[in-house]
């Protein structure tokens, strides 16, 4: 889902840019807060992992395909900031290693992959600190779709104000030829997120959660 | 660097080289749903000077100067991934001796 270049108009790039921007610098101010040693290890190795995820395209209409964001997944992992970061990074590599997102649209695509779906998978992060289980399940199954179908909106709609969409396209069109496709992905989105959670959740509670390793043995026991 | 960390690291860095370098070549070649998006309305025509960086060392996500194949791409998925980390535990760093260098008395 990343905006090449070319597509946003300078007032759309630039205001996304100053969002993004000020998004990444609070999530750095709080991470400065929160970090270890364990934390930026995990961080990091999530980031390779998302970033390697992102490039298996899987077919979801014919001639189409999605891949993975992995921004709702990092929310529901570790919270906002830290997603927020990680997202950043990638997207940055990205841009300017492999040509996949046009620089100037570097702030848009942080928004629309990073700092967006990482607000929601905080949303239901709450959940699974209390009890894993089908409810869990759910609600985080529907917060992936919703975290990219709000995503592939927004692009629309940035595209709209950059009058990068044809006239004779009504906004509401373009959304339902957007949103069609990213309901296929975001349920495939939606279902990866809730079967990775679940297995870190169950496998490595502590690092998802701020406890120490025997409190964490004994909460869910 | 504690064990578990260590772990930690061999165990993601393994698994983004598996993904990244081996899965991803079998992935679908077709446009993704934006591009597609973009193909079915008729607006993927780029109308504002946009920015590309050029391809230094990888064309997209593939090597260049080995041919398209399957170690193009795997050096793509191994590369990003490396490169990646390294940002991360970088930032991380920083960030982290900012807040102790914050926490600590004044001499």
């Amino acid at each position: 889902m990343h905006i090449g270049p070319g597509f946003l108009s300078p007032a759309v790039w630039t205001s996304t840019a100053a969002v993004s921007g000020a998004a990444l610098a609070a999530s750095l101010v709080v991470a400065g807060r929160r970090l270890d040693d364990r934390r930026v290890v995990l961080m990091g190795v999530m980031g390779a992992f998302v970033f390697a995820a992102q490039m298996v395209n899987f077919p979801v209409l014919p001639g189409t395909s999605g891949h993975l964001g992995g921004g709702f997944l990092l929310g529901v992992l570790m919270g906002a900031p830290l997603a927020i970061i990680v997202m950043a990074s990638i997207l940055v590599v990205q841009s300017l290693v492999f040509q996949d997102g046009g620089v100037e649209a570097l702030g848009a695509n942080v928004l629309v992959m990073g700092v967006i779906p990482a607000l929601v998978g905080t949303a239901v992060r709450g959940l699974w600190r209390r009890r894993a289980g089908p409810i869990a399940d759910v609600v985080t199954f529907v917060g992936g779709v919703a975290a990219v179908l709000i995503g592939a909106t927004v692009v629309i709609v940035l595209l709209r104000l950059s009058d990068a969409l044809p006239g004779s396209v009504s906004l509401w069109q373009a959304i339902g030829v957007m949103d069609v496709v990213h309901l296929l992905i975001g349920v495939v989105e939606g279902a990866v997120s809730v079967a990775v959670v679940r297995f870190v959740v169950k496998t490595r509670p502590e690092s998802v959660f701020d406890l120490a390793p025997g409190r964490a043995e004994a909460a869910s026991a | 660097m504690t064990k578990t960390n260590r772990n930690t690291l061999l165990v993601g860095l393994a698994a983004a080289v598996v993904v990244g370098g081996v899965v991803s070549y079998f992935a679908s070649p077709h446009p993704d749903g934006l591009e597609k998006t973009q193909e079915d309305l008729g607006a993927d025509e780029a109308r504002h000077g946009g920015v590309e960086a050029p391809p230094v060392a990888f064309d997209e996500y593939s090597l260049k100067g080995v041919g398209e194949g399957f170690w193009a791409n795997a050096a793509a998925g191994v590369a990003g991934s490396v490169l990646v980390l390294l940002i991360l535990l970088g930032v991380g760093r920083l960030v982290r001796r900012r807040q102790e260098a914050d926490a600590s008395p004044e001499p």
